[in-house]
Formats: structure tokens, C-alpha cells, sequence
């Protein structure tokens, strides 16, 4: 109940949330009076160890970012451990543009305190926010072509390995 | 194990509770009308006026100081419709009503009943007394439009909570929103967030939709009776106006009123025929070139689910629960469809 108060009465303001957001790619070159905007828009949620924060398959709504605790990204069905993240690290940012099923499932490694960002609020914010909407976009699609340059990278990598011969 | 009897009997069981508790949420919404009434129309207007608040956002207003502006906008208009529109409102119906007892409407009716006692005597009609059934149908049209014209009146004292809370719904729903989603345990976190956002487009453009077309078809009504010399051309525009928010049924209760209206006040068949031709084009303007820009098909409604909508939204909200029944009934479509698209979706259904 203090939460729904909290929520409609006070504006919430959590300790370093700045300071953490400031470090997130997706929000690169936003200043402080941005980064303001953006904290207040977040969704906070608090995760218990072993809880999952979202299964593979289910559709994609936006992106998580890890304000304390770790997470541990998980491929199913064979539940090999693909990524363990920690505070200030941030995943499912592509949800943000599409609505396709997430390609894996996030857990909590430990007691997890969440910043979450998502798809809706990023809509709502470039319709009332425009320039910042801008910035978010931008910063967005420079996060996505360096990693499609990264894969393309290992892909490049792989193929000469396998053309290599024995 | 339970037996196939006992899960009949719980099924029953489950089934009577149900209904039990829909019957006790309509009792208890009847009895608590006049509030749902007004949360109703300050959603709606919530909801209608939202693009424009968030447009003077993106112009650098605050979301309070657009609220502000937007509150402050509706009052004028609230003043203004109250100064000028609602005497030229109540002038068109006194003068509906004197226009009743004039010797021409008298020698119109009086033709009419000696046609039908003359041409129809084969079905056995005779001594209809229509002169006298008219005056008493209209003595109590009368009284009811007084009668909800006085219900309008107990709603005007409470006018001022519609604007009070569309400011709050406007300057704080965002809040509201993300306090609600606070509260939502993590599995269903999501899920409900995505159900609330496609929620909030799809149900905004819907009102937003309607909203519109019914101004334009009001705005259009009214020209066209005006440019055909139609007397109380204000009166039967606005009506015809709302009258739209009512799928299929409403432009005909539109076109009925004109009709009924221009042949009382002078009794021509050819300016009955004008006007017949003129809501006919009215209608044929806005299903070609209104209603497939501005209302979506998502929520499109079976006729028979309209009238019943009507029929109930009349029986627990007088004449104002009829207009507002199609789009509260919309928007109960739109929220049990997103529901179960994402149930399925999220692998819960």
C-alpha cells in the first residue's frame, strides 16, 4: 500500500539511480535534467533469488537494468548459462523496439533490486519528450549495429576456422 | 479425486456465486449512478482530450500546467455552452411544443387520421383520435425531455466534479497507472503492463474515434438542415450528433426526429424529402469518408449487442446510460479481447 502512495503522491527518487542510468549505453549523452526524466518514468521491482524475471518465449516488453544483485540469463530447455550480469549491467534492451519472444530466460542470482525501462514508456516519452525520444533512439541503434558488427565479427571469425583445414 | 457429480456441482456452484456477484456489482453501480455517471463521462473526456495534453507537452509545457490549461478550457466551455447554447437549446424545444397546438400541425394530423380511417377501414381502423393521441404523446415527451433535461439539471450540480476529476485523470494518470502496476506481483508483471498499454491505445483511439465522428456528423446535420431552412436546425444537429455515438440505430433516431420535426412545423412532404436525402447523404459521407479514418473496426459490435447494451445502459442510467453504454460496452470488448491475446501470449491461458 505505501507503494501505490508512494507512487501517486511522491515523486520517487532512489539514491545513485542517476549515476547508474548515466553508465547505460541507451542513455549515453542524456543530461541530468534527461536522466531525471528517466528516473522518473522507470518501473522499480525487487526480485527474490531463483525468481525469473522473465521466461524464454514470452513476448519482449522492454529492458531491465540490475540496480543490485545478479542475474543469470538462461537457455532453455537445457538450461546452460549463457550470461551472468551484475549491478549496473542491463539486458533485454531489444524488447524495446520489437515485440518478438525473448531468446532466453532471465533469473534471479540473489535478491535483485530492478530498474526497468520499457517499451510503452519509451513510445509515450518520444510523443511528449521528442528530443530526448531522439537521443534514446539514437543511442539505441548505436548499441544494436555495434553488436551486429560484433557478431559479424565472430561469424567472419568462424568461418575462417571451419575453412581452415585440420 | 473429485467425482464427475461433485464437479458438476461445483461448476453450478461456481456459476451461482458468478451471477450472484454480477447481480450485486449492477445493484450496487444502479445505486451508485450518478457517481459512475460522472467517472464515466471525466474518463472519456480524459481519454479525448489526452492527445492534446500530450501535444502541449511536446511543445515544453508541464503535464500539470497542460492539465491546468486543459481544465480551465473545459470550464469556459462548459460557461459558454451554458450561456449560449443551452437557451437556443430549451427555445428549440418550447417551440417544438407550441408549434404542436398551431392549426396547421392540427389540419396535418387530422389528414393523416382521415386517411388512415378512410384508406385502411379494411383492417378494421376506425375512431383512432389521433389529433388526441398525438397531444398526449407529446405532453409526455414533454415531460420526459423535462424530465431529463431536470436529471441534466441534478447533474449540473455536480458539473464541476467532471472537470475536477478529468484534471486529476489527466495530470495524474500516468501515476495512477504505474501505482497499479506496483502493486502486481513480479510473474505478472509484464503481462499486465503490456496489457494496460495496448489497452490504453486501443480504448483511447475507439472514444477518440467516436468522439470525433459524432461531432462531424453533428456539425454536418446541422449544416445541412440549415442550408434546407429547417427549423430548430441546432437542436436536431446536436442530436443527431450524439444520437451517433449509437451504432446503426442512432442515425436513424437521428433522421426520425428531422423528419418528424420538419413535417410538424410545415407539413411538406418535399422538405421531409430533402431532409430524408440530406441525413442519407450525411450518413453515406461518413461511412465513405469519417468513420474509416477516424473510428477503428477493432471494436466493431453486432447490432443485437448494441440494442441490448442500449436496453440495459437505459434501464440502470436513464437517457444518458443509453448514449454511454456503446462506449463503456466497447470498451468491456476491447478489455476481455486484450485480456485473453495476452493470457495466451504469456502461455497463462
Amino acid at each position: 500500500m505505501n507503494n501505490l502512495w508512494g507512487n501517486i503522491f511522491k515523486r520517487q527518487k532512489r539514491e545513485g539511480v542517476q549515476d547508474i542510468l548515466k553508465k547505460i549505453p541507451v542513455f549515453e549523452g542524456l543530461s541530468n535534467n534527461d536522466i531525471s526524466h528517466i528516473e522518473r518514468i522507470l518501473h522499480y521491482r525487487e526480485y527474490k533469488p531463483e525468481e525469473i524475471i522473465f521466461s524464454q518465449g514470452t513476448p519482449g516488453f522492454g529492458m531491465y537494468i540490475i540496480e543490485d544483485g545478479s542475474v543469470s540469463i538462461v537457455s532453455e530447455p537445457s538450461m546452460e548459462i549463457i550470461a551472468e550480469l551484475q549491478s549496473g549491467d542491463f539486458f533485454g534492451e531489444l524488447a524495446l523496439l520489437d515485440d518478438s519472444p525473448r531468446s532466453a530466460t532471465a533469473v534471479a542470482k540473489t535478491s535483485c533490486r530492478m530498474l526497468c525501462f520499457f517499451q510503452s514508456d519509451l513510445l509515450d516519452l518520444i510523443r511528449r519528450k521528442p528530443q530526448i525520444g531522439v537521443k534514446i533512439l539514437l543511442c539505441l541503434a548505436r548499441t544494436i549495429g555495434e553488436r551486429l558488427k560484433r557478431a559479424n565479427e565472430e561469424i567472419h571469425a568462424l568461418n575462417k576456422r571451419s575453412e581452415t583445414p585440420v | 479425486m473429485e467425482s464427475p457429480e461433485e464437479n458438476k456441482g461445483t461448476r453450478w456452484f461456481r456459476v451461482i456465486v458468478l451471477l450472484i456477484l454480477l447481480a450485486a456489482v449492477a445493484s450496487l453501480l444502479s445505486f451508485i449512478s450518478d457517481l459512475v455517471k460522472i467517472l464515466i463521462i471525466s474518463a472519456l473526456l480524459a481519454f479525448v482530450l489526452d492527445p492534446i495534453a500530450l501535444l502541449l507537452e511536446s511543445r515544453g509545457i508541464s503535464r500539470t500546467l497542460a492539465a491546468v490549461i486543459l481544465f480551465c478550457t473545459i470550464i469556459s466551455a462548459g460557461v459558454i455552452a451554458a450561456l449560449f447554447l443551452v437557451p437556443l437549446f430549451f427555445g428549440d424545444i418550447d417551440a417544438i411544443q407550441l408549434n404542436m397546438d398551431s392549426a396547421h400541425t392540427t389540419a396535418l394530423i387530422s389528414k393523416i387520421e382521415h386517411l388512415i380511417e378512410n384508406d385502411l377501414a379494411f383492417l378494421g381502423i376506425k375512431d383512432i383520435h389521433l389529433m388526441e393521441k398525438a397531444q398526449k404523446a407529446i405532453g409526455s415527451m414533454g415531460g420526459w425531455v423535462v424530465n431529463h433535461l431536470l436529471d441534466l439539471a441534478s447533474l449540473m450540480l455536480n458539473l464541476f466534479l467532471i472537470p475536477f476529476i478529468t484534471f486529476f485523470l489527466l495530470k495524474d494518470g500516468r501515476n495512477f497507472k504505474k501505482a497499479f502496476v506496483s502493486m502486481v506481483p513480479n510473474k505478472y508483471f509484464e503481462f499486465t503492463l503490456r496489457l494496460i498499454s495496448n489497452l490504453d491505445t486501443q480504448v483511447s483511439n475507439f472514444l477518440r474515434g467516436q468522439f470525433v465522428d459524432a461531432m462531424i456528423v453533428g456539425v454536418l446535420s446541422t449544416i445541412a438542415l440549415w442550408i434546407l431552412g429547417v427549423k430548430y436546425f441546432l437542436f436536431i444537429g446536436v442530436f443527431a450528433g450524439l444520437a451517433n455515438f449509437i451504432p446503426y440505430f442512432g442515425p436513424i433516431v437521428g433522421a426520425a426526429l428531422a423528419v418528424l420535426i420538419s413535417l410538424l412545423n410545415n407539413g411538406s412532404f418535399e422538405t421531409v424529402f430533402y431532409v430524408l436525402i440530406a441525413f442519407a447523404a450525411v450518413k453515406l459521407i461518413d461511412d465513405v469518408a469519417v468513420q474509416p479514418y477516424v473510428v477503428g473496426k477493432s471494436v466493431h459490435m453486432h447490432p443485437m449487442i448494441v440494442l441490448l447494451v442500449i436496453i440495459v445502459g437505459g434501464k440502470f442510467f436513464g437517457i444518458l446510460g443509453m448514449f454511454l453504454s456503446v462506449p463503456a460496452a466497447g470498451f468491456i470488448k476491447v478489455v476481455l479481447r486484450e485480456s485473453i491475446v495476452n493470457l495466451r501470449k504469456y502461455k497463462a491461458i
